[in-house]
């Protein structure tokens, strides 16, 4: 058994991790069911490897997310920290304090008030195990319950105000962490260095490493960590730290992360001031975060709406909307991650395709070009592989989830795993594992941009839709998920009554058209940060840190970017030597070492003059080096007068 | 008023409004505080928003716990805050003396008074009030084995305003046998040393002091021992897992065949380090009924197990980091980092080693072990508020103990240093100092009655019967507390009544230094807010 602990940490992730539980919980509960689709009984998926098995004081058995979920005080709503599983309380009354014999005062916050959706669910417990002492076959009527179905997705339609009013997975007492900020608001927890300020009260990070220790001593071989991080405001530093702790401690244990941001972290800044600030802290939060992780997955975009309004009718103003999108894709990327198979290569009747987090960060990360941080790209819902109304192949169906990225890729150099699940071969008929094979293959050969590698799993099972699923589904979606050819207009949108499954397909993509994004905050970090009299080098030594430790995040994330334009320069130069060089400087890069430098040949270094012209987006990191090479070099200075020529003409 | 013109939505007050702004909230956070003090306060039980319950008697706690807004009040929060970091204890005094100088500032302000005469009174008073300290402390002399009894005073003074007093008394045995335990001469005393450990089991009065440790953990295979007697413990931080040695390695093969090969020998380095320690096993336990126990930081998978399991080795996996250090100064050898050259001299040693389970929580408890310097205290209580407040209170507890080590002298409490020190400003101090910079003097002075005030207030006593009485004492050249059973004097060394002498040097030292601060403010702008829209 290969385990998975999943860690979130701030209000989106958190959104995120609520959809991504309940499809989890959908899923256990689809098998379940007497009557049941035969499909989600024979998914071949292994939930042992995000769920954890356990015991109550009283004896009773739980199942429950092998899950830490760091939020800010409060942000549990009508959900106690300790989780709802374990709860004895009523055993004791709480009014009874037994530590101190003297006056008692009682200073109650107000309640949160259980929603609809939630007071269901407390019923239904309660109703179930009523049923099970009284009599099994008494089962409430169902058109009464269709009513009250309906309520409930219009009462989560209509408010949600915490990630937990949708949430309808029992939590381990361990797995719920609040962060607590004396004094600080949570509004306010919106930079790098507050989250920095708040981590630091007592000892908190501390209990934090306690909980992952719980959850991973019970793991008989931990495959990786999944990790969910809402990078927009303090909680990136928070996460930071918790990365840093765990690469210290679980140094082998490969960590995949989802830095997302709702699309309210992109509102317009109120003044100049702020928007440094932001700028700085993405750009910190980008480079510090991708330091300490193995494969980094941006997402989350400005608005949702504008990418994917053909099928989806997504409010960007509602959380609860925009995080199902993010949290289904994140749901298709870890199917393979559980795929119940023998070995890297075997195939099932249900699923193909099985890999873990150590492979796939290979896969995507391992290659010649070492870029990991990768592009995120799904159909939500796939089209079917024979679609007669022209909605295209599912490649040409994928779309970005990962803001700022170039739209159209032709790097001929990029890897991708592709998962599709629960695909469709025409209407509502589900494909075969060969069918799809067969489809994708086709596609990959026809397509006018091919990867260098293409990993491909594929799985039968559909991504199922729970109950509290937002109505996000355009018209044109049937009952499983199929596109309908009759789009009849009308600004209903469906959701989790009309829609029973959809097919998912999902991409991970290492690609240079994630260039833009790192090169943005490269550039932010260089202007605001280390350029001379900067406006943020103030701001950035408030948030603890020194000049030499910018200018290592700068060099990390032009590190970055060197790894991802290694390839572009080597086709176009074509010059074997220079690649060398090339080969040489970046070393010289990360080492320092300067030695190799003094044997050059002087034609080779009239290569290096062809590269560096080549290469003009990295001018300031070839330029200084050039000027390191010219202390020793005559021949040197004239090339870097014509190097200077040339980027300015 | 140049910021009006510059920023025209800036809120100014002026200069009384700004100084009675600092007052107010000074004075509504003592307010809040005040009932907390002493062995009759009031405990605080906290119901948060989903019906979470915390209950504290703890100044800080309940600092951390409010939501503060008011920027004068955080100000203070955040100094009484720091005072709880660096000595411990005196959260609540330190709040409860701001509040008091301003209170008392007030009066003279309002006559007239410019605060930087007050400010200047505070400073000399002040400086009289340290050396007075200095004078009035009690010397106790540590050396190599501390006077238990004056340790256990302090500890008790501390605890007894946090717990009922059978639990305090309880306890003040518990940290000061585990603070003695992990004291070594001339070496700074680490408390992280004493694990803290909790069950939700049973009931308060079942906290005992374990002298070895406590893990929270147990072994993970069926056929391991849950009981063991005279184990050698080999405390380590090897992993005994498989795993792929380099994620970017590369891990190519072109065939199943050449996988399972690759496998296979990493497999073998695995099992090698278990075979390592499996020898050593045998060369310490064979001709003996001794055990052996593994508690190794990094993970031991399922076939390395069954390796140590038939080799009837108990294993512990993914111990706390701190562990390592407590489990080495508790039953001795040393921390390994690597199974090469293993001998006799890096295992420690333990009489009793067993498991105790509680549901899904295992404990593993290390016991009997020779000359422990490292010791857990095991707190019981049937439901988690209840178990943090024992926390909060030990975690006091064995702060005062160290201080009092560290200090070495205590200081008389029940308030007979706060009127001893009133008495000394007002008849020496005041007289020494000219001009109106006395009134200064005097208003601090009087700010010092604080503590002893409040004591006979939560104690539903007539506070200035309580004081007259008490300094009338003093006059007569006694040096008296204030039992806040009666509210007759009392003399607080007959009683063990004593507090750390770090603690009120740096209330006495931080309080001062606020309140002027806060009284020379003559200007409040609150300019630049954050515009951005709550969404």
């Amino acid at each position: 058994m290969r385990e998975i602990v999943t860690i979130q940490v701030g209000n989106f992730a958190n959104y995120i991790g609520s959809h991504f539980w309940n499809f989890q919980d959908e899923l256990l509960g689809l098998v379940e069911e007497p009557h049941g689709d035969p499909i989600f009984k024979n998914s071949s998926l292994d939930m042992d490897v995000l769920y954890r098995a356990g015991e109550t004081q009283q004896g009773l058995l739980t199942y429950s997310p092998r899950l830490i979920s760091v939020g800010f005080q409060g942000s549990l709503g009508s959900l106690s920290s300790s989780g709802s599983l374990f709860d004895n309380i009523s055993t004791y009354d709480p009014t009874d304090i037994v530590t101190w014999t003297g006056n008692v005062s009682r200073c109650a916050a107000e309640p949160h008030k259980k929603n609809l959706f939630l007071q269901s669910l407390c019923e239904e417990d309660q109703q179930k195990s009523a049923l099970y002492a009284n009599d099994p076959d008494k089962e409430k009527t169902s058109p009464q319950k269709q009513i009250q179905d309906k309520d409930l997705v219009e009462c989560l339609e209509s408010g949600v105000q915490f990630w937990t009013d949708f949430s309808k997975v029992q939590y381990h007492p361990r797995s719920l962490y609040e962060l607590h900020g004396s004094w600080t608001d949570v509004q306010k927890l919106d930079n790098y260095g507050i989250g920095k300020d708040v981590l630091s009260e007592g000892l908190q990070i501390e209990e934090m490493n306690e909980r992952l220790r719980f959850f991973v001593e019970e793991c008989d071989h931990v495959q990786g960590i999944q990790f969910i991080v809402d990078d927009s405001g303090g909680f990136s530093s928070v996460a930071a730290e918790y990365l840093e702790n765990i690469a210290d401690e679980y140094t082998n244990t490969p960590v995949l992360l989802y830095a997302a941001r709702d699309p309210g972290a992109y509102a317009f800044p109120v003044s100049q001031k702020e928007s440094i600030t932001r700028v700085l802290h993405d750009a910190v939060s980008f480079s510090r975060l991708s330091s300490f992780c193995k494969l980094m997955v941006p997402v989350g975009l400005p608005s949702l709406r504008s990418k994917l309004s053909s099928v989806l009718n997504v409010d960007d103003q509602k959380l609860f909307h925009s995080s199902a999108v993010y949290a289904a894709s994140i749901h298709s990327i870890s199917i393979p991650l559980r795929m119940e198979l023998p070995g890297p290569t075997a195939t099932s009747a249900y699923v193909s395709g099985a890999v873990d987090v150590g492979e796939i960060v290979h896969i995507l990360a391992g290659q010649e070009r070492q870029n990991m941080v990768t592009i995120l790209d799904t159909a939500m819902p796939a089209p079917s592989l024979t679609d007669e109304h022209n909605q295209g192949s599912i490649h040409r169906n994928l779309h970005p989830l990962t803001p700022e990225v170039e739209e159209d890729d032709d790097d001929l150099h990029a890897v991708e795993s592709l998962i599709i699940h629960g695909a469709l071969h025409s209407g509502d008929h589900r494909a075969s594992i060969s069918q799809v094979k067969d489809a994708i293959n086709a596609s990959y050969l026809g397509g006018s941009q091919k990867p260098k590698l293409a990993y491909l799993s594929i799985a039968l099972c559909p991504l199922p839709i729970p109950l509290p699923f937002p109505s996000i589904f355009g018209s044109c979606v049937g009952r499983h998920g199929e596109l309908l050819g009759n789009q009849s207009e009308g600004a209903h949108s469906r959701g989790s009554l009309e829609i029973d499954s959809i097919p998912m397909a999902a991409r991970l993509r290492s690609s240079k058209a994630v260039m833009p994004l790192i090169e943005r905050r490269l550039g932010n970090l260089r202007k605001h940060g280390t350029a001379r009299g900067a406006p943020g080098a103030e701001l950035l030594r408030s948030w603890g840190f020194g000049k030499d430790e910018v200018e290592d995040m700068g060099e990390f994330l032009s590190r970055l970017l060197m790894s991802l334009n290694l390839q572009m320069t080597l086709e176009q130069s074509q010059s074997k030597s220079a690649s060398e060089i090339l080969a040489h400087l970046v070393i010289l890069d990360s080492s320092g070492s300067e030695h190799c430098l003094q044997s050059w040949h002087s034609n080779q270094i009239y290569d290096l003059y062809c590269y560096v012209i080549l290469i003009n987006s990295f001018m300031v990191i070839s330029l200084s080096f050039l000027l390191e090479l010219g202390l020793w070099n005559h021949e040197l200075k004239s090339i870097i007068c014509l190097c200077t020529d040339a980027f300015k003409g | 008023m140049s910021i009006r013109v510059l920023n025209p939505n800036a809120e100014v007050l002026n200069k009384s409004a700004a100084l009675h702004m600092n007052i107010n909230a000074a004075k509504g956070l003592q307010d809040v505080l005040k009932t907390n003090l002493g062995p009759k306060g009031t405990i605080k039980m906290l119901v948060g928003g989903a019906g979470d319950i915390k209950l504290t008697k703890d100044g800080n706690t309940l600092l951390k716990e409010m939501q503060i807004q008011n920027p004068t009040a955080i100000m203070i929060a955040r100094t009484a805050v720091a005072q709880d970091d660096t000595s411990g204890d005196g959260t609540t005094s330190t709040v409860l003396f701001i509040g008091e100088l301003m209170k008392q500032s007030e009066r003279y302000i309002d006559e007239g008074m410019h605060p930087r005469v007050l400010v200047d009174g505070f400073e000399i008073a002040k400086k009289a009030t340290l050396e007075f300290l200095e004078k009035f402390k009690t010397p106790v002399v540590m050396g190599e084995m501390p006077d238990k009894e004056i340790l256990k005073m302090v500890a008790r003074t501390t605890l007894r305003t946090k717990l009922y007093e059978a639990l305090a008394d309880q306890l003040t045995d518990i940290v000061v046998n585990a603070v003695l335990c992990i004291r070594k001469p001339d070496e700074p005393i680490d408390l992280f040393m004493v694990e803290i450990m909790h069950m939700r089991h049973k009931f308060d009065v079942d906290t005992r002091l374990v002298e070895g440790l406590v893990l929270d953990h147990g072994s993970r295979h069926p056929d391991m021992k849950r009981r063991a007697e005279n184990c050698y413990i080999l405390t380590c931080n090897v992993s005994l897992e498989y795993e792929k040695s380099e994620i970017n390695a590369g891990f190519f093969y072109s065939n199943a065949e050449q996988r399972e090969k690759m496998i296979a020998a990493e497999r073998r380095q695995v099992d090698e380090r278990v075979k390592k320690i499996i020898e050593l096993k045998n060369k310490v336990c064979t001709g003996n009924d001794n055990n052996f126990i593994v508690i190794n930081q990094k993970g031991i998978d399922p076939p390395s197990l069954d390796l140590l399991a038939r080799a009837g080795i108990i294993a512990l996996r993914r111990a706390k980091r701190r562990n390592m250090e407590r489990l080495v100064l508790a039953c001795g050898g040393e921390a390994v980092n690597s199974v090469e050259n293993l001998t006799e001299d890096c295992l420690g040693w333990a009489g009793l080693v067993y498991e105790h389970i509680l549901g899904e929580e295992k404990y593993t408890f290390v016991e009997n072990v020779k000359n422990p310097h490292s010791c857990t205290i095991l707190i019981k209580g049937p439901n988690d508020h209840t178990i943090a407040q024992i926390k909060d209170a030990v975690r006091d507890g064995l702060r005062s103990v160290k201080n009092t080590i560290e200090d070495e002298a205590v200081m008389m409490g029940a308030g007979a240093f706060e009127v001893a020190a009133r008495q000394h400003l007002v008849n020496n101090v005041k007289k020494t100092v000219q001009g109106r910079a006395q009134l200064g003097v005097e208003a601090f002075a009087d700010a010092l009655l604080v503590v002893p005030k409040t004591l006979a207030e939560n104690s539903g006593l007539d506070t200035q019967d309580v004081i007259i009485a008490l300094t009338g004492e003093h006059d007569r050249g006694n040096i008296v507390g204030l039992n806040h059973h009666t509210g007759e004097p009392i003399d607080p060394q007959m009683e063990g009544i004593f507090d750390n002498y770090s603690v009120k040097r740096q209330i006495i030292n931080s309080g001062p230094v606020i309140a002027s601060q806060l009284l020379l403010v003559d200007e409040v702008i609150r300019a630049g807010r954050n515009m951005r829209k709550p969404s």
